[in-house]
C-alpha cells in the first residue's frame, strides 16, 4: 500500500458545498432583515466590519504582524467608493476597485516597512499611517469634502439587478463577507498561508526554510489592506454617508479588539468578535457612559483570560484528538540514493570572519566540506561554532571572507536564497513553528523552492509524511508540534529540513538536551542519512556522537581553526586536548 | 401647581422631572425623539441643552401638553460623532410613535443625518448653524438658531461699522462649522469691500497656537474674528494672543462667550466681543428661562436656549395644527411669525430658518454683558 | 528673526512636554520591555488628581502636587498588576494591547466619574512668563524645561550612583541573571512602573496649566512622545529627550511655515521617515535577534 493518506489536503473542491451553503444562509439572513432602519444598520455594520476584521486575521493572526491601521484601509475603500461615485460618476464597482487598489498599494508599502521593524515599531508605523490619513481626509477639503464627509453614496446595480433596497444590498455585503471569510480560511492551508504562519511563529527559522520573510509579510499586509478596503467600500454604500471620524485611530482599535475577542487565528473567530462588538453596545446600553470604560476593561480581560479569543477557547475544547497517521507512506527519494564520498567540495569557506564590535567571534576560518561526508565542527563553548553556522546560513553578515556552496558564491545571499540553493539547517535551541501541526511544519520544509517534488498539495503532503516517516514521527503528524517532547521536536526540525531534499544539512548541536537513548537514536539517524549520501555539517559537544558519525573534523577555538582532519588525528591533536581540558594555549603549544 | 411645588425642591427636580415624564403611559403621550451628545467631546454642552429641553418639556406639560397629551422625551446618545448621530437617529426613527425629533447643534452631524431625515419624513428641530443645511431641499429640517450667514454678517457689521476696523484676520477651525463660518465671513466682508489680511485654518484640539498667533501678528491685522469649535482651543489661543502681545479687538463666534471658555481662559478674554444667539439678559423670554433654569440647577446660567425654544415651537405648531401629523406640523411651523423665544423672535421662512439676528456681547472682566442685537431682514 | 526665535522657544517648550512623557516610556521599555500605550493616561490622571486636591479640596498647592505624585506612584503598581503581570511571559504584543485597553478604560472612567467639562489649574508661577527681547517665554514652558532637565539628572544619578539603580539596570539587561544574583526582579519591575507612573503624573501636572485638564488631555501627546522615543532611539534616555525636542520644533516650524491644519501629520511623517531610513533612531542600537 503505497497510497498516502493525504486526507483533506488533496481535495481542491473541498469546501465548495460548504461555501454554497454559507452563501445561501447569508442570502436568507439578508431577506430576514428589515429593509431600513436601525436593525438593518446594525446588520450592515456587522457585515462590512466583519470583512475588514477578517483582513486582520491575515496580517495579525496568520502572519503575526501588528497592524493598528485597519480602519485606515477600511476608510480608503469607503472613500474610493464615495468619491468615485459621487464626485466622478464612476460605476460603483469601478470605484470600489480603485479604492481597493490604492489601499492594497499602501498596504504593500506598510508591509515593506516591516522589513526590519517588529512589534512596537510596526505598531507605531501603522498608527502613524492611520493618523496621517485622518489628517489628510479632514483637511484636504477640496478632494475629500473634509469633515463634512460625503453624502448620498449610491448603491450599485449587479447583473441588471438594482441593489438599492436595504435587504438587497445587505445580501451583497453578507455574501462578500462569507466569501472573504472562506477564502481567508482556505488561505491558512495554502503554501502562502503556511509561509505566513511560519513567519509568525519563527521568522528566522522560516527564512532558513526558504521562505522570503519580507515578501510574505508584504503579501500579508497587502492582502489585509485589500480585504479591509473591500469592507470599507461596501460600508460606504451601506450607510450612504461617510466622514473621516468613521475611520479614525479609535476605529482601528475597535477592529483590533473585535479580532482579538473572537480569536485572531481564524476568520470565524473574527466574525464572532465583530458580531459581538457590534451588538454589545446594544446589550450594554443600560451602561450609558460607562460603556466605553467597560469596553477598555474587556480588552484587558480578553488578553489575560482568553489569549486565543472566544473561537480559540471553543476550538481548543472541541479539538478532536489528533488522528495518528497509520497508513504506510512512500519513502523519501533521498533513500533511493546510495552514499558515496567524493572529492567535490560542496561547501567551501575561506577566511570567514565575524566581529561583534571588538569581539572576534570568527577570525579567518577556512573549511571545506566534501560531498557525501559527515563533517563535524567542534570546539569549546564560545569558540564560534554557532556563529559560524549562522554566518553560513545567512543569519549574520560576515565581516570578511567568502562562502561558496555547490559551485556558487553565496556570501551575499539572504537566508532564504541559501536554502533554495540547497542549504538546510536545524537550530541549537529548537525553532519549530509552534502554532502549527507536525505535518504542517514539515510541509513548510517540503515547499522549498527547488525541491524535487510535485508542486500540488498532494505531492507536498506525501513528501512531508515521507520525511516524518523517516525520522519515525509519522504517527504524530496531526499533533500540534508544541505538545511534543523536546527530543521529538528536534526530529520534527530534522524532518522539516529533510523534506526539502537539501544538498547539505547543517545540524547545530542536535544532541543538546537529549537523553542517552535519544542521543543514540540520533546517532543512528545521522549514520542512515550519511549512508544515503547526504552531506552533513554537524556541530556538537558530544564527542561520542562526533566520533560515531564524523568523517572529518574541524576544531575551532577563540574563533580560529586549531585543527582539521580525520577524526583520530584531530582528537589526538595536543591543541585540541588543551582546548578541551581548558589549559592555557600558550602552555599547550 | 406641580411646577411650583417642584421648583421649591430645587435639587431633586432633575430627577423628579424624569419621573414625571417617565410615568406617563406610553400610548397617551406625544413622543419626541432626541439625539443628544451624552458622551464624547460635546457631552458638557449636551448636558446643558438636555436640561433646557427637559425644563421646556415640563413647561409644555404644565400648560396642558400637546393636543391634550403629555410630552415624553426619548433620548439617544449620539456620542458627539457623525456615525453616532446616524445610528442614534436610525434607532429613534425605527419607533413609529415618535412625532418629531430634536437633533444636533453640530452642523456636521445634521449633515450626516439629513438623508435619513428625508426618508423618515418627520420634523427635526436642530441647532447647527451651517447655512446650507436648510438650503439643500431638505424640507423636514427646522433651525432654532440663526445660521452662520447671519453670524458672519453680524461679526462683519459690528467690526466694520461699530468698531471701525478694516484689516481683518480670520481664524477658524477646519471642521465643517469653522469652514462654513469662515466662508460666510469672507463673503460678508467682501460686500463691505474688505479682503481679509489673513484667513487661517487650524485643526481641532491643538496644544499650541503660537504659529497662528504669529501669523495674525505678522499680517498686522487690526481686528481678529474667529470660529472656534472647542473651548480649550479657544482658551489656549486667547492666552497666547495676550502673551505674544497681540492687543487688537477680537470678535468671536458664540464659543468665545460660553461659560466654559470664560472659565478656562479667565482674564485672557477680557475685552473681547462675541456674538451670541442666546444671551440671558437679551429679552424677557431669555430672562425668564434663565431664572427658571437657575432655580433647578443651582443658579447655573444656561449657555443656549435653542432646545428650550425647539420644544416650545413644536408644541406651538402641533397645538395650532391640532395634530401631530408631520405634514400639518410642518405647515404650522413654517407659518410661525413673531414668536418670541429665548433666542429671539422667530419668523420662519420657507427654508426652515426662523431667526435672522445675533446679540453682540462683551466680556467685561469675566462678565458677559449684552451690548446690542443686530438683526437682518433676509 | 524674532518670529523664528519665538517659534523655536515654543517648539522646544512643546518638545519638552513630549520629552517628559517620553521619559516615562523609556523607563518601562528598559526595565520591563513594555511599550505602555497608557502612558498618556498617567499624565491625565496626574492632572485630574491635582484638580481634585487643589481646585476642589483646596489643599495647599505643593501639598496637592506631592499627594498627586504619590498616588500616581501607587497607581503605577496597580496598573502593572492589571496589564503587565498576568501577561509578562507572553511576549510583547499582548501587553501592548492590554495597555491600549487600559488607556481606553482610564479615559472613559474619568469621563464618567468627573464629567467632560475641561478644568483650569494654576501653574507653578503666578507670572505668565518673561519677555526676552523678541521672545515671550511662557513660565510654564520654562518650568517644564527645567523640571525635565532635573528629572533626567535625577534619573541618571539613581541609575548610575545608587545600589537600587544598579539593581534596576541589572534587571533591565538580563532578568534571569539578575534573579540569579538575588535581585528581586518582580519588585524592581514594580518599582519601575511606580516611577514611570509618577513621572507621567508629573508630566500631566505640568502640562495641565497649558492645555487645561480634560480626559483627552494626553492621548495624542503620548503618541507623539512614543514617536519621539523611536526617533531618538528606542529605549535611550538622551534619545527620548532629543527626539521629543526635535519633534516639538519640527512640528511648530512646520505649522508656521508649511501648514497649520496639517501640523499633526508632521510628527508622524517625521517618524515614518526615521523608521524607514534610520530605524535605530538618533541614539539607538541596531535591532537584531540572535539565532
Amino acid at each position: 500500500m503505497s497510497t498516502p493518506p493525504p486526507g483533506s489536503f488533496a481535495r481542491p473542491w473541498r469546501g465548495i458545498p460548504g461555501l454554497l451553503a454559507a452563501v445561501a444562509v447569508a442570502l436568507v439572513l439578508s431577506r430576514m432583515a428589515p429593509d431600513q432602519g436601525y436593525i438593518l444598520n446594525i446588520f450592515m455594520q456587522a457585515a462590512t466590519y466583519g470583512i475588514a476584521v477578517v483582513g486582520l486575521v491575515v496580517v495579525l493572526g496568520y502572519c503575526g504582524q501588528i497592524s493598528i491601521a485597519q480602519a485606515a484601509f477600511f476608510g480608503l475603500g469607503a472613500y474610493g467608493v464615495a468619491l468615485g461615485t459621487v464626485d466622478y460618476d464612476l460605476n460603483f464597482f469601478v470605484a470600489l476597485a480603485i479604492g481597493v487598489a490604492i489601499a492594497g498599494a499602501l498596504g504593500l508599502l506598510l508591509g515593506a516597512a516591516s522589513l526590519k521593524l517588529g512589534g512596537h515599531y510596526l505598531a507605531m508605523v501603522t498608527i502613524s499611517f492611520q493618523q496621517i490619513l485622518t489628517v489628510v481626509l479632514t483637511n484636504w477639503i477640496g478632494f475629500s469634502h473634509g469633515p463634512d464627509g460625503v453624502r448620498n453614496v449610491p448603491r450599485p446595480m449587479l447583473f441588471g439587478l438594482s441593489l438599492d433596497g436595504g435587504r438587497d444590498y445587505l445580501g451583497l455585503c453578507l455574501v462578500t463577507m462569507v466569501c472573504v471569510a472562506v477564502a481567508v480560511w482556505r488561505l491558512r492551508t495554502t503554501r502562502l498561508g503556511r509561509a505566513m504562519q511560519a513567519v509568525r511563529d519563527n521568522d528566522l527559522a522560516a527564512s532558513t526554510c526558504g521562505i522570503d520573510v519580507l515578501h510574505t509579510k508584504v503579501a500579508a499586509f497587502g492582502l489585509s489592506a485589500v480585504v479591509g478596503a473591500l469592507g470599507g467600500g461596501l460600508f460606504a454604500g451601506g450607510f450612504r454617508y461617510i466622514s473621516p471620524d468613521q475611520f479614525s485611530f479609535a476605529e482601528s482599535i475597535v477592529m483590533l479588539t473585535m479580532a482579538l475577542l473572537g480569536g485572531v487565528s481564524s476568520p470565524f473567530g473574527a466574525l464572532i468578535g465583530t458580531g459581538l462588538l457590534v451588538i454589545l453596545p446594544e446589550w450594554l446600553r443600560f451602561l450609558h457612559q460607562v460603556y466605553l470604560a467597560v469596553y477598555g476593561a474587556a480588552v484587558i480581560l480578553i488578553m489575560v483570560f482568553l489569549p486565543d479569543g472566544l473561537w480559540g477557547f471553543v476550538a481548543e475544547r472541541m479539538r478532536r484528538r489528533a488522528r495518528p497517521v497509520l497508513a504506510e507512506v512512500a519513502n523519501l527519494p533521498l533513500l533511493a540514493r546510495t552514499g558515496e564520498e567524493t572529492a567535490e567540495i560542496v561547501l567551501g569557506v575561506t577566511g570567514l570572519a565575524k566581529h561583534f564590535g571588538g569581539l572576534k567571534a570568527l577570525d579567518g576560518v577556512d573549511i571545506a566540506v566534501r560531498r557525501g561526508t559527515v563533517h563535524a565542527l567542534i570546539g569549546p563553548n564560545g569558540s564560534g561554532k554557532s556563529t559560524f553556522i549562522n554566518v553560513v546560513t545567512g543569519l549574520y553578515r560576515p565581516t570578511a571572507g567568502r562562502i561558496d556552496f555547490a559551485g556558487r558564491d553565496i556570501t551575499g545571499l539572504p537566508p532564504h536564497l541559501r536554502n533554495r540553493a540547497g542549504l538546510a539547517r536545524t537550530f541549537q535551541n529548537i525553532r519549530v513553528f509552534r502554532g502549527m501541526t507536525v505535518l504542517e511544519n514539515v510541509m513548510v520544509g517540503a515547499e522549498r523552492v527547488g525541491n524535487d517534488v510535485a508542486e500540488d498539495a498532494d505531492g507536498i503532503v506525501r513528501r512531508a509524511l515521507a520525511a516524518l516517516d523517516f525520522v519515525g514521527m509519522r504517527a504524530d503528524a496531526h499533533r500540534m508540534v508544541g505538545t511534543l517532547s523536546y527530543g521529538h521536536q528536534r526530529y520534527v526540525e530534522i524532518a522539516r529540513a529533510l523534506a526539502g531534499t537539501p544538498e547539505m544539512l547543517l545540524l547545530d548541536e542536535p544532541a543538546a538536551g537529549l537523553n542517552m537513548t535519544e542521543k543514540q537514536a540520533l546517532g543512528q539517524l545521522l549514520r542512515r542519512l550519511k549512508g544515503h549520501g547526504l552531506t552533513i555539517l554537524v556541530i556538537d559537544h558530544d564527542m561520542n556522537l562526533v566520533e560515531q558519525v564524523a568523517d572529518h573534523i574541524t576544531v575551532l577555538n577563540f574563533g580560529r581553526r586549531i585543527a582539521d582532519g580525520g577524526p583520530r588525528d584531530v582528537l589526538d591533536h595536543p591543541d585540541v586536548i588543551a582546548a578541551y581540558l581548558g589549559e592555557p594555549r600558550s602552555e599547550a603549544a | 401647581m406641580t411646577l411650583t411645588r417642584r421648583t421649591a425642591l430645587a435639587s431633586a427636580a432633575a430627577v423628579s422631572s424624569f419621573a414625571i415624564i417617565g410615568r406617563a403611559r406610553a400610548d397617551d403621550t406625544v413622543k419626541i425623539g432626541v439625539c443628544s451628545p451624552l458622551t464624547g467631546a460635546a457631552a458638557e454642552v449636551g448636558r446643558i441643552q438636555l436640561n433646557s429641553l427637559k425644563l421646556s418639556t415640563e413647561h409644555v406639560n404644565a400648560k396642558g401638553g400637546i393636543v391634550g397629551r403629555k410630552v415624553e422625551l426619548i433620548i439617544e446618545d449620539d456620542a458627539t460623532t457623525n456615525p453616532g448621530v446616524v445610528l442614534a437617529f436610525s434607532r429613534l426613527a425605527a419607533n413609529p410613535d415618535i412625532a418629531a425629533f430634536i437633533g444636533s447643534i453640530r452642523s456636521t452631524q445634521v449633515n450626516a443625518m439629513a438623508p435619513d431625515v428625508a426618508k423618515v419624513g418627520k420634523p427635526v428641530m436642530f441647532g447647527g448653524t451651517d447655512p446650507t443645511l436648510t438650503h439643500n431641499g431638505y424640507k423636514w429640517l427646522f433651525r432654532c438658531r440663526p445660521n452662520d450667514s447671519f453670524s458672519a454678517r453680524v461679526i462683519a457689521d459690528y467690526g466694520v461699522k461699530t468698531l471701525n476696523k478694516k484689516k481683518w484676520a480670520i481664524v477658524a477651525s477646519t471642521d465643517a462649522f469653522g469652514t462654513g463660518g469662515q466662508k460666510a465671513l469672507v463673503d460678508a466682508l467682501s460686500k463691505a469691500g474688505i479682503t481679509p489680511v489673513l484667513v487661517q485654518g487650524y485643526s481641532n484640539q491643538q496644544a499650541d497656537f503660537t504659529p497662528v498667533v504669529l501669523a495674525v501678528k505678522q499680517a498686522e491685522a487690526d481686528i481678529v474674528a474667529s470660529y472656534f469649535t472647542f473651548e480649550p482651543d479657544l482658551a489656549v489661543f486667547a492666552r497666547q494672543l495676550v502673551q505674544l502681545g497681540v492687543r487688537i479687538p477680537w470678535v468671536g463666534s458664540p464659543s468665545i462667550v460660553s461659560p466654559v471658555s470664560v472659565g478656562l481662559a479667565k482674564a485672557a478674554l477680557n475685552g473681547t466681543y462675541g456674538i451670541a444667539d442666546f444671551t440671558p439678559d437679551a429679552n424677557d423670554e431669555s430672562r425668564a428661562f434663565t431664572a427658571a433654569y437657575g432655580k433647578i440647577y443651582n443658579n447655573a446660567i444656561p449657555d443656549s436656549g435653542w432646545t428650550y425654544d425647539a420644544m416650545q415651537i413644536l408644541a406651538l405648531a402641533m397645538n395650532t395644527a391640532k395634530s401631530t401629523e408631520p405634514a400639518k406640523v410642518r405647515d404650522a411651523i413654517l407659518a410661525i411669525k413673531g414668536y418670541k423665544g429665548t433666542e429671539g423672535i422667530y419668523n420662519y421662512d420657507q427654508n426652515g430658518d426662523g431667526l435672522r439676528g445675533y446679540n453682540v456681547v462683551k466680556n467685561e472682566g469675566g462678565k458677559i454683558v449684552y451690548d446690542k442685537h443686530i438683526e437682518f431682514d433676509a | 528673526m524674532g518670529i523664528l526665535l519665538q517659534l523655536l522657544f515654543t517648539g522646544l517648550g512643546i518638545g519638552a512636554i513630549y520629552a517628559l512623557v517620553a521619559l516615562g516610556f523609556v523607563l518601562l521599555i528598559r526595565a520591563a520591555g513594555v511599550v505602555n500605550f497608557g502612558q498618556g493616561e498617567f499624565a491625565m490622571l496626574g492632572a485630574y488628581l491635582l484638580v481634585i486636591f487643589f481646585n476642589l479640596l483646596a489643599l495647599p498647592y505643593w501639598v496637592a502636587i506631592l499627594l498627586s505624585i504619590a498616588i500616581m506612584a501607587a497607581f503605577g503598581v496597580v496598573f502593572a498588576g492589571a496589564t503587565y503581570w498576568p501577561l509578562r511571559n507572553r511576549g510583547g504584543l499582548p501587553v501592548i494591547i492590554s495597555t491600549i485597553g487600559a488607556s481606553i478604560f482610564l479615559e472613559n472612567m474619568v469621563l464618567v466619574l468627573y464629567g467632560p467639562a475641561a478644568e483650569q489649574v494654576d501653574g507653578l508661577f503666578d507670572a505668565p512668563g518673561i519677555q526676552v527681547g523678541p521672545v515671550f517665554m511662557d513660565s510654564q514652558y520654562l518650568s517644564i524645561m527645567v523640571i525635565a532637565t532635573l528629572l533626567v539628572l535625577l534619573q541618571y544619578l539613581i541609575f548610575e550612583k545608587t545600589l537600587l539603580g544598579k539593581k534596576l539596570q541589572a534587571t533591565s539587561q538580563d532578568k534571569e541573571m539578575a534573579s540569579l544574583l538575588g535581585i528581586p526582579v518582580a519588585a524592581m519591575i514594580l518599582i519601575t512602573f511606580a516611577y514611570s507612573s509618577a513621572i507621567g503624573g508629573i508630566a500631566g501636572i505640568l502640562i495641565a496649566p497649558i492645555l487645561f485638564v480634560s480626559t483627552g488631555l494626553a492621548s495624542i501627546i503620548a503618541l507623539k512622545a512614543f514617536a519621539a522615543n523611536i526617533i531618538g532611539g528606542y529605549g535611550s534616555i538622551p534619545g527620548a529627550i532629543l527626539g521629543g525636542l526635535a519633534l516639538g520644533v519640527v512640528e511648530t516650524l512646520g505649522a508656521a511655515y508649511i501648514s497649520v491644519p496639517y501640523k499633526d501629520a508632521f510628527a508622524f511623517l517625521m517618524l515614518l521617515a526615521f523608521l524607514l531610513i534610520r530605524p535605530q533612531g538618533l541614539f539607538g542600537e541596531k535591532i537584531s535577534e540572535k539565532a
